[in-house]
């Protein structure tokens, strides 16, 4: 009894000691931690517009009024995440047309001193016997290209109205978004 | 009378159970039994902590991620182990730390039935769930995740780190029952907390919506107390040494204030049979300086910033869509900073055991030594929890407690719970003449590499302890 007392007390002793003083971290590397980095891919809604012939009409002379555009200000483009941390982008734009006419879609991507860093250009198809037609855009910005994206800080949207003879009725929807890819 | 006192025991027992340091409970020859348990059976008439050495304790543990899942030095990509296991984590999954240092300790019997112990400890523990929603989105985006919502709620974490000064009083009711209870006064020198967070963010897909998106941020409330944070933030350039002074400085009564409870008691139901249960730290911070609370609340949806094609002439400024956007933004999700003071519970901590004792034990006695039914071996189980903020944690546990002679003892252990189902622990305590040490490590199984454990827990000391 006393033996196996005495082997139990040591046992326990060495146990202690090299589970307490010994313990180790083996089969890792803690300087991974250098590689370690956040990649979060984002979906973020950009602009939209509802718009019908009214928004195309002179309010001076009541005729058509084949070109408009506006003009918003994108400001967290200019923010610290979107400077240093982001990869890639790629924009969605989607126009629903029920006129009877193409119309020439313009998106135009300007930095604050209205210097042009890139653009979309493509054609909306016209509506068919007043029925929405779809046109879709993609637009990927590579990492390659990416200080366009960052230099940017203003998006303008244009319209040309196509020449034609139908009447010009109808509505145009606008919906856009773009997949903003980072790496922190 | 005694079997309601034991009935009372075992359902707050049943419902509040735990403790983090298992293998010093109910070993009646060491004073930091008192610590878990007032009310333990004791065997020793007097005691005097080694200031700062008397008790080190450290825990730790993560029921999700271990080292290696994130650091594996197996040619994968970090990242990858990084996102896996964050999928693998869900929002019960918890961070643990405790840690206790004795600063002083000294007890003495008042005569055949009273003992009276007392002494200042500091504590650190910190807890946090997983917040899995806000750490995916931060992680993945929500590009995966479309009509998924993240739930601000995954947001619940306490830390705390303070002085407890305490006086106890252990007292043998008679030949059965002993009882205790220890008065404690808590210092906060640091805490901050953020329990019962709401708000969901979603981003859905609308086919027949406006845009392709509708983002919505519904029901926010978050809330994150700190008390002691402050005045570190506003001293700019301060060193480590100068924040750890400072620090120290508030650790005597010069924080936020508190007062807690410890109750226990052991029965001896048969000469071999004894039952012990305790209740450790009813009580509360109260936090009045240095306070500052940080909220964030609200709701709001968008589906994208929309022009309207305004007539302007070349010269105009196109109209400023952001600058309202921003506007509408900050009306409705709103953060602000107060200094409201706020009131803590401690985690209350909860034991219960039983024991069975076999193998009488002839050793020396003492006529101020009244514990009765002394055996070499006691067989016991043990339940233990914690109250967390999303609710209790528990733990149980196996043990062999062997006192080799009146000088040496070991306590094997078995425990099983939510880090680990090969939770072995030993104890091993021995005295010369007056002088003793005890060393208890939890989760021995993993300490040949601690990269691959989910917990372990040291407990070491030593100290003066009388016997005549």
């Amino acid at each position: 009894m006393k033996l196996l007392l005495k082997f139990l007390l040591r046992s326990i002793g060495v146990m202690l000691i090299t589970g307490g003083l010994c313990g180790c971290v083996k089969d890792v590397d803690l300087d991974q931690r250098e590689e370690i980095s956040l990649s979060p891919d984002v979906q973020i809604d950009l602009l939209i517009y509802d718009i019908d012939q009214s928004q195309f009409k002179d309010p001076s002379t009541g005729n058509l009024k084949t070109h408009i555009s506006d003009t918003v200000r994108l400001e967290f483009l200019d923010d610290d995440y979107i400077q240093e941390d982001l990869t890639t982008v790629e924009f969605y734009f989607r126009h629903i047309n029920t006129f009877p006419r193409e119309i020439e879609s313009k998106i135009r991507f300007l930095s604050d001193g209205n210097r042009e860093q890139f653009a979309v250009n493509y054609t909306i198809k016209p509506g068919v016997d007043g029925n929405p037609v779809t046109t879709e855009q993609f637009e990927f910005i590579e990492e390659d290209r990416i200080h366009l994206v960052r230099r940017t800080i203003k998006m303008v949207v244009e319209l040309e109205v196509q020449p034609g003879s139908a009447k010009f009725e109808g509505e145009l929807d606008f919906a856009s978004k773009g997949l903003f890819s980072f790496e922190f | 009378m005694m079997w309601r006192l034991i009935g009372l025991f075992l359902v707050i027992s049943g419902t509040v159970v735990g403790q983090n340091k298992p293998l010093l409970f109910n070993v009646d020859d060491l004073p930091q039994t008192l610590m878990s348990n007032p009310g333990a059976q004791i065997n020793f008439t007097g005691h005097l902590g080694i200031p700062f050495f008397s008790q080190i304790h450290l825990s730790a543990g993560s029921t999700g991620a271990d080292l290696y899942d994130v650091f594996a030095n197996d040619g994968t990509n970090i990242n990858t182990r990084i996102q896996e296991a964050m999928r693998n984590m869900d929002s019960r999954d918890y961070f643990s730390v405790n840690q206790q240092l004795e600063i002083f300790s000294m007890g003495w019997k008042l005569d055949g039935k009273n003992y009276l112990s007392t002494g200042i400890y500091q504590e650190l523990d910190v807890f946090s769930y997983f917040p899995k929603d806000p750490a995916i989105l931060a992680n993945e985006g929500n590009n995966d995740y479309l009509n998924e919502p993240f739930d601000f709620s995954d947001v619940s974490f306490t830390g705390e780190i303070m002085t407890v000064y305490h006086l106890g009083i252990n007292h043998k009711f008679d030949n059965r029952l002993t009882v205790g209870a220890r008065a404690k006064f808590y210092s906060s020198i640091f805490n901050a907390e953020s329990t019962g967070n709401t708000g969901k963010f979603t981003t859905y897909t609308t086919p027949e919506g406006r845009n392709v998106y509708n983002h919505e941020v519904v029901d926010m409330n978050i809330l994150i107390n700190t008390a002691g944070f402050a005045p570190l933030k506003e001293e700019e350039g301060m060193t480590v040494d100068q924040a750890t002074a400072e620090l120290l400085s508030r650790s005597f009564f010069g924080g936020n204030v508190g007062f807690g409870l410890d109750l226990g008691l052991s029965y001896i139901l048969h000469e071999q049979f004894i039952l012990s249960g305790s209740v450790q730290d009813l009580g509360a911070v109260f936090h009045r300086d240095e306070v500052e609370n940080y909220r964030y609340f609200g709701a709001y949806e968008t589906s994208g910033i929309e022009p309207l094609f305004p007539e302007l002439d070349a010269n105009d400024e196109a109209l400023p869509y952001w600058d309202d956007f921003e506007d509408e933004v900050d009306r409705n999700l709103r953060d602000e900073t107060t200094n409201e003071s706020y009131t803590t519970w401690r985690p209350i901590k909860a034991n219960f055991a039983m024991e069975y004792g076999f193998g009488p034990a002839f050793l020396p006695c003492h006529y101020l030594s009244v514990k009765k039914g002394r055996y070499m071996n006691l067989l016991g189980i043990q339940l233990r929890g914690v109250k967390r903020p999303k609710g209790f944690v528990y733990s149980f546990t196996t043990y062999w407690d062997r006192k080799i002679n009146n000088n040496q003892r070991f306590k094997v252990s078995y425990s099983l719970d939510d880090y680990s189902l090969t939770n072995i622990g030993l104890m091993y305590t021995r005295t010369f003449n007056k002088f003793n040490v005890y060393l208890a490590a939890n989760n021995l199984l993993a300490f040949p590499n601690l990269a691959k454990a989910h917990s372990a827990s040291l407990q070491l000391g030593m100290q003066l302890i009388f016997n005549d």
